[in-house]
């Protein structure tokens, strides 16, 4: 069986919620990211609870201007955790960003089924994203403490947090709605 | 225009203004922002009420607009608008809140010309004998204390300098990069500390862009030696020396739970950040850390090992002594050999209940080993 592609690449053109120059601004900071620990191609796992899916993750490898353009390690996991969550939940979950709303200090981007343009944010799921340099550990941990915050909070619900291990190539997801 | 087609504008504006700040056009972005913002305030004007996820989405996106924008008069006017209304849901009065709190810092902070570095931190105690908006005044003193002591350590690392164990920071350290106590949004008991930026940016050439940077890493060493393995404190702090100090002084943030037994630090401006929190037995955590560290480092370990506490009465580091009276004693013990004892952790202890660990050597003398603040 083919190992499908994460949909990494032309973002803007599937997902409404994403300018061109952002989606590209993401794909840049992913392929540092990912760099970092790897050599492409690499197969990453892609798992929604008990539910895991292969993903096969091709970039192109940054060079020494991308790099430099991205030498705060900080900044580019964070936005290239958004490319990669993104990606992923289009892939595992079929859905899109349609919409983006400001935060004080940031974005949020909401998401919704592919092909369906809502025409406000009462039904989609608001993006929750984390990117991790560390183990597998700590991908499970951020996942369940946003999971716990989300519960305990005032939180923006319903939410899907999603947490990138770059080094460990996993993509895990969970989504968070008020109900549970 | 509907709702969808004002905020797809603001959208658009919005990322532009993104863009434009990635690309160092700080003048742009703010224009964009105020275009985006106002684009926004169209969008929520158009809003059907009864949709009140869009309109709380839509409300605390308007008021980040134009604080982005700088227009803080228009953060005032939309947040205060909508903050006396019932449309909005719990989590958008908190966020509207802390933007209104925000804006009005801000405000005063551009009044006064006082410049900070990005990020405030924010610092709370609970539990024990804390309650709402009050703390024994000693127990907030000397959590500010050990705060300041984290950026100054911080800063230090980030201008290269050596670790230093004895004396306060240079006076460039102190001068240039105050920090200041800001007023926080009413919590369990709460304050916020930010850093001024340098008024001689040139003094520090080698780091003018980490300058900026100083809460982030500041918010990363506490939460690196928060966490019950250190393998991320050796990334973010690489120097073995400055990695036990800030050990040291982020135990001395826990509780022991006599007095409280939680203390969160967070980002005050981001708001999706995780807080770091410390329980009781983050103390114990790194106490572990530390005491396998020793081990592993000291040929003395067949002598017998001893806890102390009491009261740090007295201290001559350059003679390498500190001097504790025991709960169980009459007299006050010396304890020698305090080579590893750094002068801003331990100051603030003297007449401070502590607990000390010794060595004992086979004549009685007590050996230094370790020292913290019981509470």
């Amino acid at each position: 069986m083919t190992i499908p592609l994460l949909p990494l690449n032309d973002m803007a053109n599937r997902h409404v919620g994403l300018t061109r120059a952002l989606a590209e601004s993401y794909l840049e900071a992913a392929r540092v990211s990912l760099a970092r620990h790897h050599e492409p191609p690499q197969e990453f796992i892609l798992r929604n609870g008990s539910t895991e899916q292969a993903a096969l993750v091709v970039w192109e490898p940054p060079d020494n201007r991308c790099r430099g353009a991205w030498a705060n390690k900080d900044d580019a996991t964070r936005d290239g955790a958004y490319a990669c969550a993104i990606a992923a939940t289009e892939l595992s979950l079929g859905l899109s960003t349609v919409r983006r709303a400001e935060t004080l200090t940031g974005a949020d981007y909401y998401v919704a089924p592919i092909n369906q343009i809502p025409e406000d944010l009462e039904d989609c799921f608001r993006l929750e994203v984390s990117g991790t340099n560390l183990n597998e550990y700590e991908v499970q941990r951020r996942l369940r403490i946003k999971v716990k915050q989300a519960h305990e909070g005032k939180s923006n619900l319903p939410a899907l947090a999603v947490v990138v291990g770059f080094r460990v190539k996993l993509v895990a997801m969970q989504a968070i709605e008020e109900s549970l | 225009m509907s709702w969808i087609m004002h905020h797809s504008r603001s959208e658009e504006y919005a990322s532009q203004a993104e863009a434009a700040l990635r690309n160092g056009d700080r003048e742009r972005a703010v224009e964009l922002y105020r275009m985006a913002a106002e684009e926004e305030a169209l969008a929520l004007s158009a809003l059907d009420p009864k949709k009140t996820r869009t309109l709380s989405v839509t409300a605390v996106s308007a008021a980040s607009l134009w604080f982005k924008a700088g227009e803080f008069r228009q953060v005032e006017r939309i947040a205060c608008q909508w903050l006396a209304t019932d449309d909005l849901l719990d989590f958008a009065i908190s966020q509207l809140q802390t933007i209104l709190q925000t804006a009005w810092n801000e405000q005063l902070f551009r009044q006064s010309g006082i410049e900070f570095v990005k990020g405030e931190v924010l610092v709370s105690v609970g539990g024990g004998e804390i309650v709402t908006g009050a703390a024994p005044l000693e127990l907030v003193h000397r959590k500010i204390n050990e705060v300041r002591s984290i950026f100054h350590r911080t800063i230090e690392m980030l201008l290269n300098r050596p670790f230093r164990k004895r004396g306060l920071p240079n006076a460039d350290v102190q001068e240039q990069f105050r920090t200041w106590l800001l007023q926080a949004a009413p919590g369990s008991y709460q304050f916020a500390v930010r850093v001024q930026k340098p008024a001689q940016m040139s003094l520090f050439p080698d780091i003018t862009p980490e300058i900026e940077e100083v809460t982030q890493k500041f918010l990363e060493i506490v939460g690196a030696a928060s966490r019950e393995t250190h393998e991320e404190l050796e990334n973010v702090v690489p120097d073995p020396e400055y990695r036990r100090g800030f050990l040291r002084i982020t135990r001395n943030l826990a509780p022991t739970g006599k007095t409280f037994n939680r203390l969160e630090i967070r980002s005050a401006t981001d708001l999706e950040a995780r807080p770091i929190v410390f329980l009781p037995e983050s103390r114990q955590d790194i106490n572990k850390t530390l005491r396998e560290e020793r081990k592993a480092t000291e040929e003395s370990t067949r002598l017998k090992e001893e806890q102390i506490t009491g009261i740090l009465r007295a201290l001559h580091l350059d003679k390498d002594w500190i001097e504790v009276h025991p709960d169980d004693g009459e007299k006050s013990i010396r304890i020698l050999q305090t080579g590893d004892v750094i002068d801003d952790i331990v100051g603030p202890m003297v007449n401070q209940r502590v607990i000390v660990d010794v060595a004992v050597r086979p004549d009685g003398a007590h050996l230094y080993r370790d020292i913290q603040s019981e509470e």
